[in-house]
């Protein structure tokens, strides 16, 4: 056997905990040698070897507490595991600096502790397999021997997988916060912006016509707490700009829209975006997004249905400008047209409110003009 | 006023503790063939003992009731025992079971906790062991009732502990035994620990022997670490019930060396003083230095006979660590003759679920 786990010593008993320790890594034992006493609940016990073998690892000290079926020790050359190259990786994971960029106006999530006993852990560690977002299937979901066995046997077979780490793995885990909880609608429209003069700046277009949405209808520019059940309308319009970048989604934000000037605005987001690709820009200029613009269209796509990530309560997408053919007081006409997606929390939001938002947005873009 | 009932108890030993003779020896010590039998057979005994402590230690086998200190009783009642007698056992008769004929490999799957232990084929009448305390002796007076009906000369042995006598089992089985004059022999092993509970907190009376006096049958004590003493009681009491003189109550004083089971720790209530006294009385080294002085065993037969033991302990132990698990469904098979329907749902559903390969030894 590769690993010896603590068996039941008596009756019953879920635990023991290590007095001392008889023999010590690199030690060659024999059947019956006795490795360790361990004190149970009942009893102090003397705890012989299964086998002759040599110990290649002790998973506690005196002191720790070992739960009945974790690994007391393991003995070395017995049924290969993942061995020294993992354990480089390992290193190399743990000197990756901590990320702590996070998205949008999601308030920040602690990294959360797993929960599992000192042996687990060190199990764990021996086999390098990373327990972060493992669910356990122990008590109360702590994470057990079989946990980590199944992971290393995975490891083994397919591959270690790469953990999500920084922006990425804030993403993950605001995008299935958001998913949990909003109950989005998508309305889909498109603006006709065939008037625009051909060197037009969508995303001031855009901008411009988000804040003239949140004139029109406030309800949308608002947080939304869904265990008070208490929404917070805004008077000024942060808006959180989705920007791609390999290392995952940021969304910077550009304070109050409704106020400034077209061109404070647009240095404003250039700075944002230089800042974002330097990983240069502070968290605080993460935060406090009001409402959110994700334009897609630079890349692909015409509709989409973006997510509300909370506490607000609405983004917008913008796809790709395209021509299409459309009916113009009924004759058939060409006109360049932006598709646009809007979600809203329909738990914050009616759909009389999106509507009318979505309404004015278009109205807008739809000017020739703004400036 | 007048004496109308008197009586005394007696108490034999043979060997000190030093293995020296304290009275002239019975003659079949003369030679040494069933000393040395005996002897070799503790030997046996007791190394298995320890062997049966270190799998429960590594999660190999369950709770186990160690045997250290009584291997005389068992040694000596195993041999004396005709086949055509009945053993009722309780849960410290390992020894005694396998010289009975019961293959260790099924010994340790009962410890294992495998019922199919407990249906050997070895096993022959013997009864299984009797946990419950006491519960033995009355199945005992059951077993000795039949032999009478029908006019066996054989004999019904059971054993319980210095606790079991303060059980109403066990002075009820006295009591008919006494009252149908049954072909039963009682052995307490006096090992002086009823798991914390000490002899003499156990009963007020000087001897447990003298519990045989109120049921009218024969009571009397014996050197429990003593295999001559032994012989000479067990020997006398299965004749007396073989052929119909009634039955007998036999305290063999030992001292349970272990604790009371895997799960206690008896250093948490007895003395090490007490133990260590304990360990100059023990029943092995007394015969081996009697055997030594007689010139029957010497220190080449002793080497020779570990090597040999550790051989028979290794073969029992892999055959039973071989054995494959029990069917799931064994837990549901043997209750019915014609198995009901929602059983019958269940027991697919237990095949259907059961982890393939479970087992108490993986």
């Amino acid at each position: 056997m590769k690993y010896f786990k603590l068996p039941d010593l008596g009756e019953g008993l879920p635990e023991a905990e290590i007095v001392e320790w008889m023999i010590s890594e690199g030690d060659s034992v024999k059947t019956d040698q006795i490795l360790a006493t361990v004190e149970t609940a009942k009893a102090i016990i003397e705890i012989p070897s299964p086998q002759d073998g040599i110990i290649a690892h002790l998973f506690g000290l005196a002191g720790d507490t070992i739960h009945t079926g974790e690994p007391l020790l393991e003995f070395a050359g017995e049924e290969d595991d993942s061995g020294t190259v993992v354990g480089v990786l390992k290193n190399e994971s743990d000197a990756t600096a901590t990320d702590h960029f996070f998205i949008g106006a999601a308030p920040s999530t602690q990294a959360h502790s797993q929960k599992m006993t000192p042996a687990v852990r060190s199990l764990a560690s021996r086999l390098n397999v990373e327990t972060d977002n493992l669910q356990g299937t122990g008590l109360n979901g702590q994470l057990t021997t079989a946990d980590i066995e199944r992971l290393a046997r995975t490891d083994r077979t397919h591959g270690k997988a790469e953990p999500l780490r920084g922006v990425r793995k804030q993403m993950a885990r605001n995008m299935a916060m958001a998913h949990a909880e909003v109950v989005p609608v998508t309305l889909v429209e498109d603006a006709d912006i065939h008037d625009w003069s051909p060197d037009e700046d969508t995303t001031i277009r855009l901008i411009h016509a988000i804040a003239a949405g949140c004139l029109a209808e406030p309800a949308l520019n608002a947080w939304f707490d869904g265990q008070q059940l208490a929404r917070r309308i805004h008077s000024k319009i942060n808006l959180g700009v989705a920007v791609d970048t390999a290392q995952g989604l940021f969304v910077p934000v550009v304070r109050d829209i409704g106020n400034r000037s077209l061109s404070d605005i647009r240095g404003g987001l250039n700075q944002l975006r230089e800042d974002v690709i330097n990983r240069t820009i502070p968290p605080s200029e993460l935060q406090g997004g009001t409402i959110t613009l994700s334009n897609f269209g630079t890349i692909a796509g015409r509709y989409a249905s973006p997510i509300v990530v909370p506490p607000t309560v609405a983004i917008l997408g913008a796809g790709v400008i395209r021509d299409q053919v459309v009916p113009v007081t009924e004759e058939i006409a060409v006109r360049r047209t932006l598709p646009l997606s809007l979600t809203f929390d329909h738990r914050a939001a009616t759909g009389g409110e999106a509507a009318r938002f979505m309404r004015a947005v278009i109205d807008d873009l739809a000017k020739e003009s703004i400036s | 006023m007048e004496t109308i009932f008197t009586t005394n108890i007696s108490y034999s030993s043979y060997l000190s503790e030093a293995g020296l003779p304290l009275q002239p020896l019975p003659e079949w010590t003369h030679t040494p063939d069933t000393l040395v039998r005996y002897y070799r057979n503790m030997v046996l005994a007791r190394q298995l003992d320890n062997k049966i402590i270190a799998l429960q230690r590594t999660g190999q086998i369950g709770t186990y009731a160690s045997q250290l200190g009584a291997e005389a009783i068992d040694i000596v009642l195993g041999d004396l025992m005709e086949s055509s007698d009945v053993l009722i056992p309780y849960y410290r008769n390992h020894a005694l079971q396998m010289l009975r004929g019961l293959p260790m490999a099924d010994m340790l799957s009962y410890w294992g906790g495998d019922e199919r232990g407990n249906a050997s084929a070895g096993m022959g009448e013997d009864f299984p062991n009797a946990v419950p305390i006491a519960t033995q002796a009355l199945h005992a007076t059951g077993v000795a009732t039949a032999f009478k009906i029908r006019g066996e000369k054989r004999a019904a042995v059971t054993v319980c502990g210095d606790g079991g006598t303060s059980k109403g089992d066990f002075m009820e089985a006295l009591n008919v035994a006494g009252a149908w004059q049954l072909p039963v022999v009682f052995i307490i092993n006096n090992n002086q620990w009823a798991i914390s509970v000490p002899r003499s907190l156990q009963c007020g009376a000087p001897t447990l022997a003298q519990k045989a006096v109120a049921a009218g049958i024969r009571g009397e004590q014996v050197d429990g670490n003593d295999v001559i003493a032994l012989h000479e009681s067990v020997n006398e009491a299965l004749q007396h019930a073989r052929e119909g003189k009634g039955p007998t109550l036999i305290e063999a004083i030992s001292y349970r060396l272990s604790d009371h089971t895997t799960a206690d720790d008896a250093t948490r209530y007895r003395s090490n003083e007490e133990l260590k006294a304990a360990w100059e009385r023990e029943p092995i080294k007394r015969l081996q230095t009697f055997l030594h002085a007689k010139g029957w065993w010497d220190e080449v037969q002793e080497t020779a006979w570990q090597n040999e033991v550790g051989q028979i302990i290794q073969q029992g132990l892999t055959e039973y660590l071989q054995r494959p698990p029990q069917a799931a469904s064994d837990l549901i098979d043997h209750l019915y003759a014609k198995l009901p329907d929602a059983l019958k749902e269940q027991r697919e559903r237990l095949l259907r679920n059961a982890r393939q390969g479970g087992n108490h030894h993986e």
